[in-house]
């Protein structure tokens, strides 16, 4: 069952398209990730689902419904998005800002009620926030940081999370405990998860179903096993790969690969 | 205001930035009455308070109620009002170093005053009345001009744009200026300056009633809009991601912005960086959510410019220095400790 469609959607300008006629259905209840090559429309697609770009042409289905003709608020209401490079204005506490994700569900002025305290405060809790809820955001590390912006998603209280590219900037582990963390919300709480990832081992022992592009078009959709093959790393990435299996998952993983014009 | 779903350093938090609110009325309260008691005929702080409840004689009356009082509540809304204004800018460029200036509004205020000045330089005693009007029209102009300029298709206002295409716009009319001053006689010269270092010249309650009604709408509509302010902080992508609209959010916030600045900058003439300033300090006092900073803001402003008005008459008695220039040597010293501090 897919919980987002992306219907024959183009985006761009009129002379240039990224994205030029791309269509997928989203999975529901599953982590789903985009990889590819830098520049190949992959955030470009991301931004467009999360209708921050508009379309030249196609539709995104948010449940059957066109998304760029809902109520900008309904969608907010349903898909959390955390862009790629998320600031903070200087003096803003940790808990004040993971309160910001309540805005759509709040009117007038905006008095935080019952309801939202027990959203703000389980995401807190779930994100392991709890001994910074005070602290200044600039007083966090980068790991830290990034994940008061996934509080903040989760305070939404949405059943889908759009993220893009939630790991860049963080060390070994901070990475894999961000991605643990979205694994755990998506098994407990059965969330859909949308992102793009740079690193297709994280990418294949992660999801659910995988989504490669190259130059604005879909090369192959699918489970990690049918996406992460020699022959498609070669096709999107032009790579070489030497293929292995991950210990965890047991997906397919690339151990090491070389650039095909200097192995001769 | 106890809410039980806070922690304790939250709350006090909370009562600080009360206090901080507290503080700043007091302050204007205190400045009030010196400024009150601040002109050439000398009354003591009793005389005042007995004026003010209706006990003064005559003379005393006329002084208070007709020259000072009004002058003292100009000044306290023109400083409202501009850092609010700022406060608006700031928000939505996340730019720290937006300010009504930089929209022109200043600008485009002393052109059109300017222009009037120039060419209708004999008709002196009618226009008073006429060049509030006159200026809040050229700063609504230049602000239009601006916010087209920058408007581009599919993408619509970006900050960064509508901030550069304003300094050009600004620079552009100040040169226009320039040139026009070749054609005033010396003393209408005279007057220009004056207007354009910001002293607050209109000062009767005439003038306080044009200013007023702006105030007391858009005020309350900017404070109703904090929670979106607090959202266009993050970035554009994110506030999209919140369900915010943007696009509409900020255009009328721009207008309200251009809608107090043009008011006050219409009765005052061009007081600068109080627009800057005040929303600055405001956010080292409380903190940068806007349920808390517009109003702080709105305070300081008040403050500031009624202290540099205040100053600005007793200092060289019995001559007077615009409050403009008054906030702007109190100002740009705090500018510089900025930027030096930001360097660090």
């Amino acid at each position: 069952m897919s919980v987002l469609e992306i219907d024959h959607v183009a985006i761009g300008y009129s002379s240039t398209l990224i994205v030029n006629d791309l269509s997928v259905e989203i999975p529901k209840g599953q982590i789903s990730t985009i990889i590819g090559p830098n520049g190949c429309g992959k955030s470009t697609l991301l931004k467009a689902v999360a209708r921050v770009l508009r379309m030249q042409n196609g539709a995104v289905y948010l449940d059957g419904k066109a998304i760029h003709q809902l109520k900008t608020k309904e969608v907010a209401k349903r898909m959390a998005i955390l862009p790629q490079t998320a600031t903070a204005p200087g003096g803003l506490t940790v808990f004040e800002l993971i309160s910001y994700g309540r805005f759509p569900h709040q009117a007038g002025f905006g008095t935080l009620r019952k309801e939202d305290y027990e959203y703000i405060h389980w995401a807190i809790d779930v994100t392991g926030l709890r001994e910074f809820s005070d602290r200044p955001i600039e007083a966090l590390s980068g790991g830290q940081r990034q994940r008061v912006w996934i509080a903040m998603a989760l305070a939404q209280g949405t059943d889908i999370l759009v993220l893009d590219e939630p790991t860049t900037y963080l060390d070994l582990a901070h990475q894999l405990d961000i991605l643990l963390l979205l694994q755990k919300l998506n098994k407990e709480e059965g969330r859909t998860i949308i992102m793009v990832l740079h690193d297709l081992n994280h990418a294949s022992r992660f999801s659910h179903f995988m989504m490669a592009m190259k130059g604005g078009n879909l090369v192959v959709n699918g489970s990690p096993k049918e996406v992460m093959t020699k022959e498609n790393l070669q096709t999107v990435f032009n790579i070489d790969a030497e293929m292995a299996v991950c210990p965890y998952s047991k997906n397919p993983i690339c151990l090491s690969y070389q650039l095909y014009d200097i192995k001769e | 205001m106890s809410n039980s779903f806070l922690t304790a350093s939250q709350q006090k938090t909370r009562r600080k930035n009360f206090v901080t609110i507290v503080t700043l009325l007091v302050l204007i309260v205190i400045t009030f009455v010196i400024s009150m008691n601040t002109g050439v005929i000398k009354l003591t702080p009793m005389e005042v308070f007995r004026t003010l409840f209706g006990q003064g004689d005559a003379q005393q009356q006329l002084i208070l109620f007709e020259f000072r009082l009004p002058r003292i509540v100009i000044a306290v809304l023109v400083g409202m009002g501009l850092a609010v204004s700022g406060a608006i800018l700031q928000g939505i460029s996340k730019n720290a170093l937006a300010d009504p200036g930089i929209l022109g509004i200043n600008a485009g205020a002393g052109l059109a005053v300017m222009l009037y000045i120039s060419f209708f330089p004999t008709t002196k005693a009618a226009p008073v009345y006429l060049l509030p009007v006159l200026a809040f029209v050229g700063a609504g102009f230049t602000a239009i001009l601006i916010y087209t300029l920058s408007y581009r298709r599919h993408e619509g206002i970006t900050p960064m744009r509508l901030i550069l295409t304003g300094v050009a716009i600004a620079a552009g009319i100040s040169s226009a200026m320039i040139v026009l001053t070749l054609r005033l006689t010396p003393e209408n010269y005279q007057f220009v300056a004056t207007w354009l270092a910001g002293s607050i010249w209109g000062s009767n309650w005439r003038f306080v009633l044009a200013l007023l009604p702006w105030l007391l709408i858009l005020l309350p509509f900017v404070y109703a809009k904090s929670r979106v302010l607090n959202i266009l902080n993050l970035g554009e992508l994110t506030a999209i991601g919140l369900g915010a609209s943007i696009e509409r959010e900020r255009r009328w916030l721009l207008a309200a912005a251009v809608g107090l600045a043009g008011a006050s900058v219409s009765v005052s003439g061009g007081i600068g960086f109080v627009g800057l300033i005040a929303p600055h300090l405001a956010r080292q006092l409380v903190g940068a959510k806007h349920q808390f900073l517009l109003p702080t803001a709105a305070l300081l402003g008040g403050f500031l410019v009624l202290m540099a008005d205040t100053l600005g008459r007793s200092l060289l008695e019995p001559s007077e220095i615009p409050a403009g220039i008054v906030v702007a040597v109190l100002g740009a010293p705090y500018f510089l400790y900025l930027l030096a501090r930001l360097k660090e």
